[in-house]
């Protein structure tokens, strides 16, 4: 299942933004409200070994270019096999967007690996463990 | 348009300093001063890019002005992160080209050592788009996603990359004033321990304190300012289309060769923004010095070094010279002043035009800066 990421079009130029801006960074003009598939291809991609207070190492950081147009940076479990070029999902657990498919054991550990209040993380562990559940339903039923 | 001459230029040495922030940058200027034998400017530039962070300092352009013994001169700051240097000398350039003032010092300066380098990369951090930084993404990691697409390209491999270190370690090793002056090798760079992958230590510059200045003046002198361009580009990556060019280098060597009315064929020394040595290569291509693609080879092949056609990062560049963020845009105009007048001994290089050319943040506030032995 491709999940839909909330996105801002401009009426001049057609730039796509994900996520969504009040103003086209190219035009003076308020952007439209848009959506985009969450899936697309990898534009570059890293491995940060010493990430900045408040992630823990390794940090995997991804540009993907959506099918809708957009480009957008989101996080990884892993870049092991990903290459420029891959085609990946984008899904996002709590307000934080990763790219691939994500099994269970892996939204946890993305979870604990950004610094938040464990109560924080719970209730996010929670929430994206119970939308999984509802998603393995959905596709069983489909 | 009035002509716009370089009267005087003088640099500290770069490092780890113990001198405060503004002795740095008073030193400098003075020295700048005395080699443009004037005793004051009408007007002064100040380039910080963050004192109030680095140095808990304030109300820079005056706290410097004042330091140096010129309360009664008018004073202001610019800044453009990393390149404010640049924009500096820009703003002193056209106080000069309006007539508004006839002599103008232009004085950039920056000390970070006394902090720890995760402070240090948060700080510099905050010149990323607000939503990238969410992300964990950092200058080294912005550089790392730029340096992985530029190393898909076909002619950009770990060694082009690596010999862009390697000579500006060889060119810093000749240069007193360098913060490194140790030769390394290509197996050193590619051994090094990797920050962001594909990017390793000895691909990235250091931590730098320092300051650097220039006297521009309206009466004629020794080198005359050709060119300046500015580019710009969006803050944050995702909006660009290109990422293994910077458009904002692009279109402020464009200007740069408008207003000077030629070409990059013309330019006989180049000091480039190589904060990560990959970022060399591409403002090669950027600037116009190499066409698309060949830049890489060309440096693998010697034809960037102090010997080689055309001489990149006779300083050191940012790698071995050292990158106290402000000053490094000054530091390169004081490079190419000494270059083009032969004051630069053990790394002189025969030269009538330089091209000096700074990147602000992540390639959003670029400047080209041409100059010219009359």
């Amino acid at each position: 299942m491709i999940e839909r990421l909330a996105a801002s079009r401009c009426p001049v130029c057609g730039l796509v933004a994900a996520p969504p801006a009040r103003w086209c960074p190219r035009h003076p003009v308020e952007m439209a409200r848009a959506s985009v598939a969450g899936a697309g291809e990898v534009i570059s991609f890293t491995t940060l070994h010493s990430p900045p207070a408040g992630f823990r190492s390794p940090l995997h950081i991804a540009l993907v270019e959506l099918a809708g147009g957009a480009r957008f940076i989101c996080h990884g479990a892993e870049t092991l096999g990903l290459r420029i070029g891959s085609r990946v999902a984008i899904e996002a657990v709590g307000d934080v967007y990763y790219f691939s498919h994500l099994g269970a054991m892996d939204r946890v550990r993305l979870f604990w690996s950004r610094a938040g209040h464990a109560g924080e993380r719970m209730n996010a562990i929670a929430r994206s463990l119970a939308k999984r559940a509802w998603k393995g339903r959905s596709r069983g039923e489909g | 348009m009035n002509d716009v001459w370089v009267a005087g230029a003088d640099m500290t040495r770069i490092g780890r300093l113990r001198e405060p922030l503004p002795d740095l940058m008073a030193v400098a200027a003075h020295a700048a001063l005395r080699a443009a034998d004037r005793e004051r400017p009408d007007a002064i530039v100040v380039a910080t890019m963050n004192p109030e962070e680095f140095v808990g300092d304030a109300n820079f352009a005056s706290h410097v002005a004042t330091h140096m013994g010129f309360a009664d001169v008018p004073v202001i700051r610019v800044e453009t992160a990393s390149s404010s240097g640049a924009a500096a000398f820009y703003a002193g350039f056209a106080q000069i080209a309006s007539g508004l003032a006839g002599t103008v010092l232009v004085v950039g300066g920056e000390k970070m050592t006394h902090l720890t380098t995760p402070k240090v990369s948060e700080l510099i951090g905050r010149s990323i788009d607000p939503y990238e930084r969410s992300y964990g993404t950092t200058m080294p990691a912005f550089a790392a996603l730029v340096t992985r697409a530029l190393m898909s390209r076909h002619g950009v491999g770990e060694r082009e990359i690596a010999q862009v270190a390697v000579k500006n370690h060889a060119n810093g090793a000749r240069n007193p004033l360098a913060h490194f002056r140790d030769v390394i090798t290509i197996d050193l760079v590619l051994g090094s321990r990797m920050v962001a992958d594909p990017l390793r230590l000895f691909h990235c510059c250091p931590i730098s304190d320092g300051a650097a200045a220039v006297v521009l003046t309206a009466e004629r002198a020794s080198v005359r300012v050709a060119g300046v361009g500015q580019g710009t580009d969006t803050l944050a990556i995702r909006h660009r289309d290109a990422l293994t060019s910077f458009r904002a280098t692009q279109t402020a060597a464009g200007a740069a060769f408008v207003m000077a009315g030629f070409g990059p064929e013309r330019v006989d020394v180049a000091e480039i923004h190589d904060a990560f040595a990959p970022f060399e290569l591409i403002s090669l291509e950027d600037t116009g010095l190499f066409p698309p693609g060949k830049a890489g080879s060309a440096t693998l092949d010697g034809e960037t070094a102090l010997d080689g056609r055309l001489p990149v990062n006779p300083s050191g560049g940012l790698k071995a010279r050292g990158h106290p963020l402000a000053a490094t845009g000054l530091a390169q105009i004081v490079e190419c002043v000494w270059q083009l007048t032969g004051y630069a001994p053990r790394r002189q290089v025969s030269c009538s035009v330089a091209l000096a050319q700074s990147i602000g943040g992540p390639g959003t506030n670029n400047w080209v800066t041409l100059l010219e032995a009359r």
